[in-house]
């Protein structure tokens, strides 16, 4: 069937004035929003910084410096390699899988008991109690935590009033704050997936294994897990990406001596105004985060395609 | 299956502990925003007072920037909901091949980081502009347009995903019979399927006006010199924070708790409805029968109401004034204790002689400053004049003013860090 008939049949079928509605939205959205933006932001990051009235000249050529920087860091730097760039890159990576695990920790009894154990209204009221927070702004959230981890916040005051330490630790330096923001502020996007995933299991396998007397760790290393892995993978990978692209937890809770990545590709954009090392640089996060889920997402033996689902 | 007691009791601490690192967090933001120390704390409490609340009501920037988020989260709702709709429908036609590739690159914006797509489409409509030859004054570079065109990027993605949820169980066989039945197209679809899908809508336009307006990491890219409600909150919180965020949230999670008791209300009724149990009452008894939801959030009202009335026959300002009496007369007691232990007439001395000198309060620029909590010396103590410090570390004269009676009767001490200069903003970076 020939590309004239398929659309002939799409518009019997639909109907003129709907068959315009749906192909025009989506590629609306598909194009304008997101295709054609993602590969201008590509194009971008490959041309040098330039002044507009140089744009489309002569020196407007395709060249790898953006990215070079990232890795070199100025041509006269004695050090041979941008240790600060790289340092940051690699701290977030790491501190967001970090965070990733936690939350997983954390949220996968919570899941299991929500799917399994609790029933009727107050499995409405423990979803609905998970859902309110979520509602709460992204930066009040994160202030929050600043009240309770900041010098004269609540848990040094509670220490000190108790005798337990004499002088205020610096939860904000040493990035606790940051990181339990962070969890926090992802623990429906993994309560979710683990919760739908855990809930469409059986109940007779787990009693099964518990009848031939198989211990509750087990039971959910060798049946709960397997079985709900795509939800894990969607939930952890969701966490990952949205902890390492995030923004306002780190320039909220971030030590003064700690940067994360996002931070950097703010400071290119809006303190160096050089837009095509901040294009080059949300690209080299964006593509490194997408690896890293698609890579652990194979290992585990997920499906990428089912994730968000 | 019957659990041990062990195991319900773990598995009972657990939740507590889980559902209290939930909520924990909120209600203490909340509570700082009724005391009147000038750095949010609970601890210790100052006095009851509204004045936060009040502080809010006269911010005109905040309220310009909330004008922006409802205006730019309505267009969202519509863009996000149509484009959503547009992409269910437009899935459910497709065959599964192809039906995986559209579906694959339609819900890849809700896993591209939103500092991604904030610069791709700020860079996109930079590029357009210059291409068409428009000048920075026009559309494409107005904030609203970008962050509008940004948000809808990955909200519809949401609606989408809201809306396909729905659209599998429609029974495809009602349409079939409308159009042999002489239906057009548009009117089968006017008339069965968009009712069926009514609820779907609704809840996608909820949760695509909650993101847009919570947004933050795509429309600090996308705003340009315009602001929107978070990104002033946003530089607010960052400039120095103070207890009229705590307001803010109050507000905010106040109106959530509300939103959160309607919704399980409507909920509730339209199951009884179904189940035809009973027959249905009005909206008041099945907002209230056996739901713990509304019993606790009626608790939280009434605990507000509460608090208001008690804080009506309340008058924060005389405790304030006998806080201050109070802190003075430690002060006065520090001082005196001090000059007993050193030799009398020293010059120098931290915490008299440079308050001598006059100084106001720029001499708090520095409360915020990260080398300060290097110092290990709590940012609440030194903003507030907390009792206590002074006398044993007499070394840090940074702070030594702060104590300065004559400071406190300007209430500079109290206020002084309103005044903090946007220094602390780079700081933070």
């Amino acid at each position: 069937m020939g590309i004239a008939a398929t659309v002939r049949k799409f518009i019997a079928t639909n109907g003129l004035g709907m068959a315009l509605f749906m192909v025009l939205g989506v590629s609306f959205w598909v194009l304008v929003l997101v295709v054609l933006p993602q590969i201008t932001m590509v194009d971008f990051s490959f041309r040098p910084k330039l002044p507009p009235a140089a744009i489309g000249g002569p020196q407007d050529v395709y060249t790898t410096a953006n990215y070079e920087y990232f890795v070199k860091g100025n041509p006269g730097n004695p050090e041979g390699w941008n240790r600060v760039d790289v340092t940051v890159f690699w701290r977030t990576l790491v501190a967001a899988v970090f965070v990733t695990v936690f939350n997983f920790v954390l949220c996968y009894p919570v899941a299991y008991y929500m799917a399994k154990v609790a029933t009727g209204s107050w499995a409405r009221l423990l979803a609905l109690s998970l859902v309110v927070p979520y509602w709460i702004n992204e930066i009040l959230r994160a202030f929050a935590f600043r009240i309770i981890f900041g010098d004269a916040g609540l848990i040094n005051t509670v220490l000190k009033t108790l005798g337990v330490i004499d002088v205020s630790i610096d939860f904000i330096r040493a990035d606790v704050a940051l990181y339990a923001g962070l969890g926090y502020a992802y623990i429906l996007l993994m309560i979710f997936p683990l919760y739908s995933a855990i809930e469409s299991l059986d109940k007779n396998q787990i009693e099964a294994a518990r009848d031939m007397g198989s211990p509750w760790w087990r039971i959910h290393w060798r049946i709960v897990m397997p079985f709900a892995k795509q939800g894990i993978v969607s939930g952890c990978t969701m966490v990952f990406m949205l902890s390492a692209g995030a923004l306002a937890a780190p320039q909220i809770l971030g030590g003064p001596s700690s940067l994360w990545f996002t931070q950097i590709i703010y400071q290119g954009f809006f303190e160096y105004f050089n837009w095509n090392r901040g294009a080059a640089y949300a690209i080299i996060l964006l593509v490194s985060c997408m690896a890293i889920v698609l890579g652990v997402t194979k290992l585990v033996g997920g499906k990428a395609g089912e994730i968000g689902r | 299956m019957r659990p041990s007691v062990l195991a319900r009791g773990v598995t009972g601490l657990y939740l507590l502990a889980f559902f209290g690192f939930l909520f924990g967090p909120l209600f203490i933001m909340v509570v700082t925003a009724l005391n009147s120390s000038s750095f949010p704390r609970i601890s210790p409490w100052d006095c009851l007072t509204f004045e936060w609340f009040v502080k809010l009501a006269g911010d005109e920037r905040l309220h310009s920037g909330l004008l922006n988020s409802l205006a730019i989260g309505i267009i969202v709702v519509i863009l996000s909901v149509s484009l959503g709709l547009a992409g269910a429908l437009f899935l459910a036609r497709l065959g599964p091949t192809s039906r995986a590739v559209v579906y694959t690159v339609i819900t890849a914006p809700i896993l591209i980081p939103g500092v991604v797509l904030g610069i791709s489409t700020l860079i996109f409509w930079d590029r357009a502009a210059q291409l068409v030859g428009l000048g920075t004054g026009s559309l494409f570079y107005n904030g609203i347009f970008l962050t509008v065109l940004g948000q809808a990027s990955f909200i519809s993605s949401y609606c989408m995903l809201v809306l396909i949820a729905r659209l599998q169980r429609f029974d495809n066989g009602q349409i079939e019979a409308a159009l042999d039945l002489g239906a057009t197209n548009v009117q089968a679809f006017r008339r069965i399927l968009l009712p069926f899908l009514k609820p779907a809508i609704i809840s996608a336009a909820i949760i695509a006006f909650l993101a847009s307006f919570e947004n933050y990491n795509t429309t600090v890219f996308t705003i340009s010199h315009l602001h929107t409600f978070t990104t002033i909150i946003s530089q607010k919180v960052r400039l120095g924070i103070d207890p009229s965020i705590s307001a803010v949230a109050f507000i905010i999670i106040v109106l959530t708790l509300i939103g959160a008791m309607f919704y399980e209300g409507a909920h509730k009724r339209a199951e009884l409805k179904k189940a035809r149990e009973l027959p249905v009452g009005n909206l008041l008894r099945s907002l209230f029968g056996r739901n713990p939801a509304m019993i606790m959030g009626v608790m939280v009202v009434v605990a507000t109401v509460a608090g208001i009335w008690l804080a009506m026959g309340h008058s924060a300002e005389q405790c304030k004034a006998d806080l201050l009496e109070q802190k003075l007369e430690r002060q006065r007691q520090l001082e005196e204790r001090y000059r007993q232990s050193q030799p009398a007439g020293g010059a120098g001395e931290p915490g008299t002689a440079p308050a001598s000198q006059g100084l106001g309060a720029g001499t708090f620029g520095n409360v915020f400053d990260p080398k300060n909590l290097e110092g290990q010396a709590g940012v609440g103590e030194q903003g507030e004049g907390a009792p206590g410090a002074p006398a044993e570390k007499p070394g840090q004269s940074t702070f030594g003013n702060v104590f300065d009676p004559k400071n406190l009767e300007g209430q500079a001490g109290v206020d002084g860090q309103e005044e903090t200069p946007p220094a602390a903003e780079e700081d933070q970076q």
